[in-house]
């Protein structure tokens, strides 16, 4: 097959037309001569009429295939044969050689034995880099900088040697299919026509995400190319895997997960704080002891015991003085391993002194507990004191007014029938500044209303619009839970079995489809699929919607043991959510969305007190500091002079990482469709990637070369007419020596 | 300016200013071809009568002495004057001119500047103006008087029809009787097949015939370039055609033309002068005139 290596230049075939164009442009400039030999021209027609128009069509032709030459020359045809499928008979390289190496410098890559595993993994794609030869492009994209602008290929083979060399693993995760899509962006950057997308990994199975299926099928078919598409070409390129040989399993403690037992952590109040230590290793844990920090002060150290393949929490309790934001440290003491980056992990919190939550009851009187709001106010402040995290005021629909908000943190609104287009202008703001919306709905519930105000089709405060009322001839029973989610951290182990004795006897269907993306998560499902409570979050807050009532009026929740949990749980989010997050993995930028004053300058220091380089910019339309991107894990420090004391980030890296499990030939070829090299040994490479093995033929010389041969062509061509008017200057040379000799 | 004032300043005032040398070349040339007309002439017998004291000899019948002893002289009507018929080709295609002038006025020059010469040396000449037929005939005098007619009917004349050279001189060809000179001056934009046998038959009427083609340097380099329509000076259909496309072509056509009619006329013993538009007409007599 042939293949155009420069796509972008077919326009250029255009000018192919130009001989044509130029040619009927001459021929309508016609000058009029009034001639009397006419004779000879007519003798000169009828005997030479035809050789005349094939003299011209000829040399039309001529000219019109020396442009077409050269254009095509530009667009760079390569003639690739089929080469036989790569396998144990080695890789037939088409003609020179485009590669992407694509290296896995994640966190697991540090780990290793007798050293770490990067360095083996360097040895391989050095190997590679040998294989290549002078006219080879290459270019390199490594994991932790897969969001980073790319480059373009190099030619400077040793040049690439070299900055190998140099590299160092990072803390950042595993996504091998994210760093297959890296690689083919990055090959269209390419101009030689075979192709290689090489994939250095340090062979352990995190990272692979063999249950994206959606992802891993995209990319599959993104590398298998046009159906007849000679392999090793830039349509369907080479993927040759580089991966160590896989080692044993390391021994490896890690900490995977540090939380609070809440999501709202109110100042003065004690509170849980969990650390999870997992075993992957063969032996059991000894002599280890976790120590855990609030903002570098430690609180407390225990010493934990996990087997082999095993996990244990361990929980500390602390009290938080006063509001704010704070960082807490865990780290393993005593103890050393193979990758020492898990044995810590950071967690950022914001404490809030309370948080203010004001219900506005859709109904005639908002007190007690047969009010749409009393279950909910007796579970936030079941003593009506305010003593408790939660601050709760409740108000009529008639009290409600724009200037109320900004004192609060959340609002519920509870069934309420309708709302003044200022007070929807005024909730959206609020919404958006930060605040947290939890709206019950009810039999007092305006479906259209409430469509065409608070939903508009996904675009209003609303989390979605409302489908119809139903009433289902069995209650529905809320069934499944976003595991995970912080709104359920209260519930503990007992989170999947907590509803099953709540009954839901009528609901609105809510029409998630309309939400936009991926902006909507559903917290809570019923038996029959429906949503029943759902998030979505707006601007720097978040809005909840519960498609049934708050109260006992559609379904008997709030009778449930549950209903407390949920509802705390559901209000400590709401009032407690922070965004942009502060919680990052390595890669991760910094973003503070400045509230106030954007003007005054901000500063940051990352782990070791190394001051961070802040550049302004914004976020979803709101002015805000943003920084580089942050490769090493701990708590980073940024400094508002508006703000009392500092924000806290903390950067962990991704749990996964710590498993090194190693990753089978077999699971590699799976995901791969089977369409891949691998190589665990350099010799391997060496032996397979032979430099002198090029099948393709580059046809642009040739190209070159018919466009000279024509040129040749058309010059003979019309080299008569200038042979022609030299005849006619030496006609009139005699002539004048004629005429000179005559004159006595 | 009239005809016979061209006449002047180009030939007889240029005669004059020639040095002796030059002058007394050029009428002895004029001499020759008078002295050359002679000799080529026949004749005419026209009786015996009785033999005088101081009779030529030379002329003494030898024949009559042998069969009757009588001594006669032999009597003869003697040509003393050329008989000269100028044949002026005013076709259409004659109007053509790139340089100064065009190949009529080039030619209506021409045949005056001849007609004059020959009149000065005593010689009688005619004009027969033509394209596909006759147009004006005027035969052969000697006086300066007939030649101002000759004169009168060149200047009247302006170039028009086709050109059909063959039918015209052998109708001429007819009209003449007694031996003399045809002096043809055309562009030869005819068939040269038909020309040529017309020229033959000419010459099997003993005519001495000239012939002076009249060209345009545009003719033989046809220097023109891009998309040209070739309008026809004989009512022909115009033609579109790339001027460096046909170049070639139509020089090979021309040429093959040319050299058709110079073996032709070498053929039957027809001097053929070019003479090109651009040339001085007295460069182009000296030449003609050097031939004898």
């Amino acid at each position: 097959m042939i293949e155009f290596l420069n796509p972008l230049l077919w326009g250029g075939l255009a000018a192919v037309s130009t001989p044509v164009i130029i040619h009927l442009l001459h021929r309508r400039k016609v000058k009029q001569v009034d001639w009397g030999a006419m004779r000879f021209l007519l003798e000169m027609l009828a005997k030479r009429r035809r050789r005349l128009f094939l003299d011209e069509l000829l040399l039309l032709l001529v000219r019109t295939l020396l442009v077409g030459c050269v254009a095509l020359a530009m667009l760079r045809p390569a003639f690739h044969r089929r080469a036989a499928e790569s396998g144990a008979g080695g890789i037939i390289r088409q003609g020179r050689t485009a590669g992407v190496l694509l290296i896995d410098d994640s966190l697991s890559s540090a780990a290793g034995r007798a050293q770490p595993v990067f360095e083996g993994m360097k040895k391989l794609g050095l190997a590679y880099l040998d294989s290549l030869a002078p006219g080879d492009e290459i270019s390199l994209v490594l994991m932790s900088q897969s969001g980073a602008p790319a480059n373009d290929p190099l030619f400077d083979i040793e040049g690439l040697k070299a900055h190998l060399a140099g590299l160092k693993s990072s803390y950042v995760a595993t996504d091998i299919p994210a760093l297959l899509d890296a690689g083919l962006n990055q090959l269209k950057r390419h101009i030689n026509p075979g192709a290689e997308l090489v994939l250095l990994t340090d062979g352990r199975n995190d990272g692979w995400h063999e249950e994206d299926t959606a992802r891993w099928d995209e990319l599959r078919e993104r590398l298998r190319g046009p159906r007849n598409a000679a392999l090793g070409t830039r349509q369907r390129p080479q993927v040759i895997v580089l991966a160590p040989e896989p080692a044993a399993l390391d021994d490896n403690l890690a900490i995977i997960d540090l939380g609070m037992d809440r999501t709202l952590v109110a100042a003065g109040r004690p509170a849980g704080l969990g650390v999870v230590v997992a075993n992957y290793g063969k032996q059991g844990s000894r002599q280890a002891a976790v120590q855990v920090a609030v903002n570098g002060q430690v609180i407390g150290s225990e010493p934990f015991e996990v087997p082999a393949g095993g996990r244990q929490e361990l929980v500390f309790t602390h009290t938080f003085e006063t509001a704010g934001s704070y960082a807490l440290e865990a780290a393993l003491v005593n103890h050393q391993d193979l990758l020492p980056a898990d044995d810590r992990r950071a967690l950022s919190i914001q404490v809030e002194a309370s948080v203010g939550v004001l219900l506005v009851d859709g109904g005639n009187s908002p007190a007690g507990l047969q009010s749409k709001l009393g279950f909910l106010a007796a579970a936030l402040d079941p003593d009506l004191g305010g003593r408790g995290p939660f601050k709760v005021t409740r108000i009529s629909l008639a009290q409600f007014a724009p200037s109320l908000l900004q004192d609060y943190r959340v609002v519920v609104l509870g069934d309420v029938p309708v709302l003044e287009p200022a007070m929807v202008d005024a909730l959206e703001r609020f919404v958006v500044s930060g605040g947290g919306i939890l709206a019950g709905l009810g039999p007092d519930s305006d479906l259209t209303l409430i469509n065409r105000y608070w939903a508009r089709n996904g675009d209003g405060f609303l989390p979605c619009p409302l489908e119809r009322p139903v009433t289902p001839p069995k209650p529905a029973l809320p069934a499944a839970i976003s595991a995970g989610h912080p709104v359920f951290n209260g519930f503990g182990s007992r989170s999947d079995d907590a509803w099953k004795a709540a009954k839901v006897r009528s609901y609105f269907k809510l029409d998630v489809g309309k939400a936009k993306g991926s902006e909507l998560d559903v917290l809570l499902k019923m038996d029959n699929g429906d949503a029943l409570l759902v998030e979505r979050r707006r601007g720097l807050g978040l809005v909840a919607l519960m498609a049934t009532s708050l109260n006992a009026d559609w379904t008997d929740l709030p009778l449930q043991a549950a209903y407390v949990p949920l509802m705390r749980g559901v209000a400590g989010h709401l009032g407690s959510f922070v965004m942009p997050p502060r919680n990052l993995v390595p890669g991760d930028s910094i973003i503070y969305a400045r509230v106030k004053d954007p003007a005054k300058p901000m500063s940051g220091e990352g782990p070791s007190g190394k001051p961070m380089k802040l550049t302004p910019g914004s976020w979803e339309g709101r002015a805000a500091v943003l920084s580089e991107p942050l490769m090493e894990p701990g708590v980073y420090l940024l400094h508002d002079p508006q703000q009392p004391g500092p924000i806290r980030y903390a950067v962990s890296v991704a749990p996964a990482e710590s498993a090194l499990l190693p990753v089978t030939d077999r699971q590699m070829a799976l995901a791969l469709d089977g369409g891949m090299s691998l190589f665990h040994d350099p010799g391997q490479i060496a032996a397979n990637l032979d430099p002198a093995r090029r099948r393709s033929v580059e046809l642009w010389k040739w190209c070159l070369f018919g466009a000279l041969l024509l040129m040749f062509v058309e010059g003979s061509m019309t080299r008569r007419q200038a042979l022609a008017e030299g005849k006619d200057r030496a006609y009139g040379l005699n002539r004048a020596n004629l005429n000179a000799g005559l004159k006595l | 300016m009239t005809l016979l004032d061209k006449v002047h300043q180009e030939v007889i005032e240029r005669l004059g200013n020639l040095s002796v040398t030059a002058r007394q070349a050029v009428e002895s040339v004029l001499a020759g071809q008078h002295r050359s007309v002679r000799r080529g002439l026949s004749v005419e017998f026209a009786g015996h009568r009785e033999y005088q004291p101081g009779d030529d000899l030379r002329h003494l019948d030898w024949l009559v002495y042998a069969r009757s002893d009588r001594y006669d002289i032999r009597q003869y009507e003697e040509e003393t004057k050329l008989r000269a018929t100028l044949i002026l080709d005013a076709s259409g295609s004659m109007g053509y001119g790139s340089a100064r002038q065009t190949k009529f006025a080039y030619a209506q020059a021409l045949t005056a500047a001849l007609g004059f010469l020959m009149i000065r040396q005593g010689d009688a000449v005619g004009l027969a103006a033509c394209d596909t037929a006759i147009r004006h005939f005027i035969p052969p005098g000697s006086t300066m008087a007939h030649f101002l007619n000759v004169l009168a009917a060149l200047e009247e004349t302006a170039p028009g029809n086709e050109t059909s050279l063959a039918p015209v001189l052998d109708e001429i060809a007819s009209r003449l009787s007694r031996r003399g000179l045809v002096v043809l001056i055309t562009d030869t934009f005819d068939d040269p097949q038909a020309l040529l046998r017309s020229i033959h038959y000419l010459r099997h009427r003993k005519q001495e015939v000239r012939l002076f083609q009249i060209l345009d340097p545009q003719e033989r380099t046809f220097p023109f370039q891009g998309m040209i329509e070739f309008v026809g000076l004989e009512h022909e259909p115009g033609l579109k055609l790339d001027g460096d496309r046909v170049r070639e072509h139509y020089r090979q056509v021309f040429q093959g033309h040319q050299q058709r009619l110079q073996a032709g006329c070498h053929a039957c013993g027809v001097q053929m002068e070019t003479c090109w538009t651009d040339e001085e007409l007295f460069t182009v007599l000296i030449r003609a005139l050097a031939w004898r």
